[in-house]
């Protein structure tokens, strides 16, 4: 799978989640960036993200996670789908 | 031990020194017996001795197991056996009185002429903190965050680092093993910074937490007498009371961690400059936060089984409202477990957990509606005044929920509450009735001044490191600030017989 393809859909993943068709990720994007990702907004993309790409994150990279680009490397080496 | 102790000091002086002295290989075993002293020095009892040995042995030992069978179903197996013990010891000591309580009350509701004793424990100083110290390190190894620690004296000075026993924050042993287990050179520098910090710790909570305090306790001691006004302004000011009680300890104990080179997380970031009671919570015990988000919120949400009823709900209810559902589940059982975790009685679940809930239930349900009230209105929700207006309102909700922290039973909080509505503004005015609950006017001037000071410091705060601010003024305003501070604390502390500064608000958790 290739980087453009992750981001593509992770672009998906996150306008459904904070319902916002404008919002387009990069490797640089944090939580300050798009308003409602705050920490109860969290989880549920983070599961979203999951089932997106068939894999699992683990408990320490749910909490330790800084960018989107991190999400993305990890779902690059793990991801199934 | 109380922070503001001769023996504190003593302590923290001659740990200091020898810490210094002593080759820096092995310059944290003066940390672990200053610790031991620190942890042993109250009541030093084969009880107390037994249950620290309890949560030690444990940790230390499934730590191992842990690591040991990593990609195994044992090490599941240990992480369970090892949180299990901490907390049931932890449950068994703290909440076994909330529970006979509990079941005599019902005896009584039922009318069985039966009732349990009450079990007697002796003080759990440091207990709250190392318990949720130990679980963090025993799930962070579990999730490979990091090993276990071999060298038993040393995971025992991780969990007992005297600094932190008292009143957090709570630390993690990835974060921490670097600081603690390698010494440090003295720094000058460094040595500067703690030392302002203590001072500033010592100026909120002499000055101003004390001050506060003497008026406080007056009023919630005799609602009958002091009510309507008086209750209204003892509520808001036990907020600032509280807030510059903890945050003075953390200041003072963090101002010794830091001459040692031992950096502590922060726990506070000027929280009442939030606009909602979701954001001073994030700036509000930040570390407590932190720890029930990363092994309680997060691991509960993201099980199967709030997954499960996630997609249930989104089915029935739809997308929007159906993922608020496990959402809100999960928020109320994290809240009542930080009622719980701050004691077991009651008002404080209510207090410092339930009506937190409560409010940021209504925050985030009914913000589109305030947004379209606003619009309607031709409000301007970016306007600097409606950030106050929010500000304020923030505060005063926060202040209405501690009363049952401070009223210490629901019942005695409900009759605070229910003394609020008596009529008498003119206590404000015929100056003399506001002076008869402990302060007099000087006493109020003092405090109005030093509250001044603590709000500009708290908003410098927010945008740079207010010492590094200090450290870069000319010499001479430099030296004159310092003196000011130096001499508010000696001239205006309250040393007052009777008045014992060493007993902090959140000791006794």
């Amino acid at each position: 799978m290739k980087k453009e393809e992750i981001y593509e859909r992770l672009n998906n993943v996150f306008r459904d989640i904070f319902d916002d068709e404008s919002i387009v990720v990069n490797e640089n994007t944090t939580a300050n960036d798009i308003e409602d990702w705050d920490s109860l907004e969290h989880i549920n993309l983070i599961v979203a993200v999951e089932q997106e790409f068939g894999m699992k994150f683990n408990m320490n990279e749910v909490t330790s996670m800084k960018n989107v680009g991190e999400m993305a490397s990890i779902i690059l080496e793990r991801a199934t789908k | 031990m109380g922070l503001i102790s001769i023996n504190f000091l003593l302590l923290a002086v001659i740990t200091i020194v020898l810490y210094f002295i002593i080759p820096k290989k092995v310059s944290w075993v003066v940390l672990l017996v200053a610790s031991l002293i620190f942890l042993f020095y109250d009541n030093f009892n084969i009880k107390r001795v037994l249950e620290a040995l309890i949560v030690f042995g444990t940790s230390y030992s499934c730590g191992i197991l842990i690591d040991k069978y990593h990609d195994s179903k044992k090490a599941k197996v240990f992480l369970v056996l090892g949180i299990a013990i901490i907390i049931g010891l932890l449950s068994y000591l703290k909440y076994s009185n909330l529970f006979i309580n509990t079941v005599n009350h019902m005896l009584s509701i039922i009318n069985l002429p039966y009732s349990f004793k009450l079990v007697k424990h002796s003080s759990l100083i440091g207990l709250s903190y190392y318990s949720l110290i130990m679980i963090s390190y025993l799930v962070d190894i579990y999730r490979g965050t990091n090993k276990s620690e071999k060298n038993p004296f040393k995971l025992a000075l991780f969990m007992s680092y005297f600094p932190i026993l008292t009143s957090g924050p709570f630390i993690k042993y990835n974060e921490m093993k670097e600081h603690l287990y390698n010494g440090h050179k003295f720094d000058y520098d460094r040595m500067c910074r703690g030392l302002l910090r203590i001072a500033w710790g010592l100026f909120k909570i002499l000055v101003i937490s004390l001050r506060i305090g003497i008026f406080v306790d007056k009023v919630y001691g005799d609602i009958n007498t002091f009510n309507g006004v008086y209750i209204i302004i003892a509520m808001l000011l036990y907020t600032t009371q509280l807030y510059t009680n903890f945050s003075g300890s953390i200041d003072i104990i963090m101002g010794v961690s830091e001459i040692m080179g031992i950096p502590l997380p922060e726990n506070f970031t000027a929280p009442f400059f939030s606009r909602t009671i979701t954001e001073l919570w994030r700036n509000w015990h930040i570390t407590l936060g932190g720890w029930l988000r990363d092994y309680i919120f997060y691991p509960l949400l993201k099980s199967n089984v709030m997954q499960k009823l996630n997609k249930v709900c989104k089915e029935k209810f739809g997308k929007k409202i159906g993922k608020k559902i496990p959402l809100y589940l999960s928020m109320l059982i994290m809240w009542i477990l930080i009622g719980i975790w701050h004691s077991g009685a009651y008002s404080m679940i209510i207090g410092s957990g339930l009506l937190q809930f409560v409010y940021m239930f209504f925050e985030d349900n009914l913000s589109p509606l305030a947004k379209k009230v606003n619009k309607k209105l031709k409000i301007d929700s970016d306007s600097k005044s409606y950030h106050i207006y929010q500000t304020i309102r923030t505060y005063v909700l926060f202040s209405f929920s501690m009363i049952f922290f401070r009223a210490l039973s629901v019942k005695r909080a409900l009759k605070t509450i229910k003394n609020i509505f008596v009529w008498n503004p003119w206590v404000l005015f015929d100056n003399k009735s506001i002076y008869e609950a402990g302060l007099d006017i000087l006493d109020f001037r003092v405090l109005i001044i030093a509250l001044i000071v603590l709000f500009v410091v708290e908003k410098i705060s927010r945008k740079e490191d207010v010492r590094d601010k200090l450290f870069k003024c000319n010499i001479f305003l430099r030296w004159t600030l310092l003196y000011a501070l130096i001499f508010a604390i000696i001239i205006f502390g309250c040393y007052g017989v009777g008045y014992d500064p060493a007993k902090f608000i959140y000791q006794q958790f």
